[in-house]
């Protein structure tokens, strides 16, 4: 379910160029049937933390971009994304804050209060991570299937803005999220697959704990 | 209980035969004069359904600055004159939004009054991006220009690479290829960062203090000053937050637009006029009555004052066109001088031996008449001189008025009035035998003591007298209206629309050369956090001098065979061929752009009352734009703001509160010239007809005006234009007073006293009573006509001399 990260800063981005004008309003559907399952399926640990790969396919370059690392969800905390491979950096989600730290020092910050959508960005995410896809339903339309406890969602953004900059969004998964799919108009295409999950308090490191505070 | 046996022992004097032929024609040319009037009063108001400027700012010279500075200020407030700006906040993001769509449910209902602004959204996010597509290589943030100055090639690889690889690079627009270094979007970032209003759930939304607002921005369909659209869209705005309130019990609502004020302002103005209007004129009834016991003189005078306003406002109108309501209110107020004409001619028939004819009677008084309608005439002149249109209007329409009733009492009145048409009564006579019992004010002991005690005091007063022309203290708005425009203001960042600088140059470029440099200037200011921040078009639009260097900066550092482009081609393995394509790519991206393609883009849409474009004539091409300040903490450090623009060519703070009380203060010293210069020319003229005597006439009004002013002084309340300009009105009644009681009435002096008390009465009740009003500037005037006119009216019998005067008429 970590997916999020790069879309929702993509969202951040688009919706901070949409600031300038009205949109249009738009009535909330009722989530179909399939994704209230699929939300009963999901479980919603307080923290957990896994493994991820990501293959990232850019329009323009030739081979795909491998990179991996390990990733941490913690409910009321935030969130810690570590890339490991091909060369470190670390990027942390809280509810006041996103900051990328990079070889030891702030490469980007977002500030809520310089940025008012990074709280909006965080109560979505956490939102999800509890398994709530009824708010992720403001924003998307979502299209499910389940089967044996398996299933899939496609999520598109109701703002057509939002759509525009994010593309389309697929996921797959079981008791948690296994694999995020993402295809873009410009032809940009990235998978996530997470493995490894563990939860309970011993799932984070004392050090992953640390960069919390 | 009547009494006309009065009578003086000499004969009234030979009367010199008058020409009732041509007396009657001029009397019924006057009536087809009049029917005009009324037809044309009928035809403005039922036919063409005019109704009066209520904006202060209408009564504000258009040509005391230079036409730019006018321009800037009109593009500004008109930019926010048709917008009704409306927050829903609720603790609840969902609850808000509920609330606020039962608001939009209520206004959905009347197109015709408030649109919501609304546009189709992934068009406008289109059309929005593809404005800067061509230009994003010219396109830097400050921060970025540091960067780029600062960090390595390899720095700046190792940051694209990591946006690569990672999950997150930072806020990320259309496809990697197109902007590899974020650089773009990082600059769209910024522009973001210029309001705290974004996107959400397809609505626009604010935070503030764990409340989550939907702002609403509401277009109003017609004038904000027209009345009929504010007597309509109020109540509508109410209902709809009533709709709102019972939707989400815990909403808050805040309510921001220029018709608010407009309306608080209209409605406060007519229901006093209603009030105090009718309060007045039943109390003048009253009086007349009981002076009277008849109908008739109440009729008369009524007749003469109403003449006089339909004249004044058929006249005034056709000279300009529009009129002011407070040109109304005022004009229509100081039109009740006019009362005086017809009041004396009442009073002196009353007190005339029947044997003489009315026309007779109106030859005996004519100088008098003339000289009261003179004395005010050139009590106005100041003020018609003055080129602030608010005060030139009433000024006209006071003349005006007066003339047409002080034409109505010479031409109608001998005609209609004859020596049986007024009885007087018991009351009257009791009051005007009074007279004699009046204490005289002589130059003997007690005479200079009391003048020593009297000009201490006013000495006194007047050194504790402090003036006050802020503009503020004129328009009194409803607290809450003021405090959601705070808090409006606050939550959005919005820049205040009366403080500013206008910068100018020869061209679009030199403009925005200047507008960077007043930012540069500025940035201490936003570090002191004593501004948040400037709206500037060169925000958006940098000068193509800038543009150049930054397009040249991202060459140089970024894709140069060197740069930061090559060592991330070595990094993912890609050939020399790719470095040539993705620079060609990003270097075709090198459109410069330029403010006017900005201005006509949806992109540009908001911003486009900062950007004046060419102004000024044909010989002379000036480019103009407004650099507006956000966030504006202290009002007290406003001259921290202006002392920056001075540093800067072509660069002017303008600050339109300073500005427009400033014009006040002027108009205030220059009012209190023309009140002198009008005390020394009557005089002059009273000295003409009454030589040494004169001072007796003038005096009563300027021991007044001093004791009133002094009186100020004492309680602590600020001299204004206001009080000066009811001081100018004391010495128009004033010295009427002095004439009535200088006239050479010989046997009837009692009754010119008569003349005096029914005139000052009703202009206490027509004049004082505005100091009821809450209208500041209302409320000053009145009260300098309450406490002054009561003064003139019981001091003017001390210096009518001893005796009756001896002056004769022919």
């Amino acid at each position: 379910m970590i997916f999020t990260l790069r879309t929702f800063h993509k969202i951040l981005g688009a919706l901070a160029v949409t600031a300038a004008f009205s949109a249009t309003a738009i009535t909330t559907a009722n989530a179909a049937a399939p994704v209230a399952q699929i939300q009963a399926a999901l479980a919603k640990p307080a923290l957990m933390c896994g493994r991820f790969d990501q293959t990232k396919q850019l329009t323009g370059i030739k081979k795909p971009l491998l990179s991996n690392g390990r990733f941490c969800v913690a409910s009321g905390k935030g969130i810690l994304w570590q890339t490991l491979q091909p060369f470190p950096s670390t990027l942390r989600i809280t509810r006041n804050a996103i900051v990328q730290m990079q070889n030891g020092r702030v490469a980007m910050r977002l500030d809520a209060q310089q940025e008012p959508v990074v709280k909006m960005i965080n109560n979505v995410l956490f939102s999800l991570l509890a398994g709530d896809l009824s708010q992720l339903d403001k924003l998307f339309e979502l299209d499910g299937t389940i089967k044996n406890g398996n299933w899939h969602v496609a999520l598109k953004a109701r703002e057509p803005g939002l759509a525009k900059a994010i593309g389309d969004i697929q996921l797959d998964g079981g008791a948690y999220v296994n694999k995020v799919t993402m295809q873009e108009a410009s032809g940009d295409h990235t998978d996530i697959v997470f493995s490894g999950i563990q939860t309970g308090d011993k799932a984070m490191t004392p050090e992953e704990g640390a960069m919390f505070d | 209980m009547t009494e006309r046996a009065d009578s003086d022992a000499s004969s009234p004097i030979a009367p010199v035969p008058a020409k009732p032929k041509v007396l009657r024609g001029l009397a019924l040319a006057w009536l087809l004069i009049v029917a005009l009037l009324l037809s044309h009063n009928a035809y403005l108001w039922l036919v063409q359904r005019v109704s009066p400027d209520t904006d202060i700012l209408a009564l504000l010279p258009s040509s005391r600055h230079d036409d730019v500075m006018q321009q800037a200020f009109a593009h500004m407030v008109d930019s926010a004159q048709q917008k009704v700006v409306v927050l829903v906040g609720e603790r609840d993001w969902d609850k808000a939004m509920q609330a606020a769509s039962a608001y939009e449910a209520v206004i959905g209902k009347q197109p015709s009054l408030l649109q919501p602004m609304a546009g189709d959204a992934a068009q406008l996010q289109g059309a929005w991006l593809s404005t800067f597509n061509q230009s994003r290589l010219m396109l830097l943030t400050q921060e970025q220009r540091d960067k780029l100055h600062k960090d390595s090639p390899q720095q700046w690889s190792q940051l694209a690479l990591s946006a690569m690889y990672g999950a997150f690079g930072g806020p990320k627009l259309g496809a990697w290829q197109d902007d590899p270094f974020g650089l773009f979007s990082g600059w769209v970032q910024a522009r973001a960062q210029e309001t705290p209003v974004r996107p959400r759930d397809g609505r626009l939304f604010v935070e503030s203090g764990g409340r989550s607002y939907v702002l609403l921005l509401l277009n109003l369909q017609q004038s904000a000053f027209s009345i009929s659209a504010q007597e309509h869209v109020i109540p509508l705005l109410d209902r709809a937050t009533q709709a709102a309130k019972q939707s989400a019990p815990d909403v808050e609502i805040i309510t921001a637009g220029v018709i608010l004020h407009a309306a608080a302002g209209s409605r406060q103005a007519s229901s006093e006029m209603t009030t105090i209007g009718a309060g007045s004129l039943i109390g003048i009834v009253l009086l007349m009555w009981l002076t009277f016991r008849s109908l008739k003189p109440i009729a008369l005078i009524a007749l003469s004052i109403a003449i006089g306003c339909l004249g004044a406002l058929s006249v005034s109108w056709l000279l300009f066109g529009r009129l002011h309501l407070l040109t109304l209110v005022f004009g229509a107020s100081l039109v009740g001088i006019a009362q005086d004409y017809a009041i004396y001619f009442l009073c002196a028939r009353l007190g005339t031996d029947r044997h003489m004819d009315s026309r007779q009677l109106l030859r005996r008084l004519l100088p008098g008449l003339g000289l009261m309608l003179l004395a005010a005439v050139i009590g106005y002149l100041g003020m018609a001189l003055t080129p602030f249109p608010g005060l030139r209007q009433m000024a006209v329409f006071s003349v005006l008025g007066l003339l047409f009733a002080w034409l109505t009492v010479i031409l109608w009145f001998p005609a209609l009035i004859h020596a049986d048409s007024l009885r007087s009564t018991g009351l009257a006579d009791r009051y005007s035998h009074s007279i004699g019992k009046w204490p005289q004010f002589r130059f003997n002991r007690i005479g200079v003591v009391l003048l020593a005690v009297f000009a201490v005091f006013v000495v006194a007063g007047l050194m504790r007298l402090k003036v006050s022309d802020d503009i503020r203290a004129l328009q009194k708005t409803p607290q809450h209206l003021i405090d959601d425009q705070i808090k409006l203001g606050k939550l959005l960042d919005t820049p205040t629309p009366a403080q500013f600088y206008l910068v100018r140059g020869d061209s679009a470029e030199i403009v925005l050369q200047r507008e960077e440099q007043l930012k540069r200037h500025l940035q201490t200011a936003i570090d002191k956090k004593l501004i948040s921040g400037v709206q500037a078009i060169s925000n958006w639009v940098p000068s193509r001098q800038q543009q150049q260097a930054d397009h040249d900066l991202v060459a140089d550092k970024l894709l140069a065979p060197q740069g930061a482009l090559a060592a991330i081609a070595t990094a993912i393995d890609e050939n020399e061929q790719w470095q040539q394509d993705l620079r060609q790519r990003l270097l075709a991206q090198s459109k410069p752009l330029l403010p006017d393609a900005f201005i006509a883009s949806p992109a540009g849409q908001p911003w486009r009352h900062l950007w004046l474009g060419k102004t000024g004539g044909q010989s002379a091409t000036q480019y103009a734009s407004i650099v507006a300040v956000r966030g504006l903490s202290d009002y007290r450090q406003l001259q921290v703001l202006a002392d920056v623009a001075p540093g800067i060519s072509g660069v002017q703070w303008v600050d339109k509160v300073a500005d427009i009380s400033s014009v006040l203060s002027y108009y205030r010293q220059y009012m209190t010239w023309a009140l002198l210069a009008a005390y020394a020319t009557i005089f002059m003229l009273l000295s003409l007809r009454y030589r040494r005597a004169a001072w007796r006439a003038i005096a009563p009004p300027l021991l007044a005006t001093l004791a009133t002013l002094a009186l100020f002084g004492v309680i602590g309340q600020p001299l204004q234009l206001f009080h000066v300009l009811a001081c100018l009105l004391l010495l128009g009644l004033g010295v009427d007073y002095g004439i009535f009681l200088q006239e050479p009435t010989k046997r009837h002096r009692r009754f010119a006293w008569l003349t005096v008390g029914l005139s000052a009465i009703s202009a206490l009740l027509s004049f004082g009573l505005l100091a009821l009003s809450s209208s500041p500037p209302l409320h000053a005037f009145g009260l300098t006509m309450l406490i002054g006119m009561a003064l003139v009216w019981l001091t003017s019998p001390c210096f009518a001399g001893s005796k009756p005067p001896t002056y004769d008429t022919n």
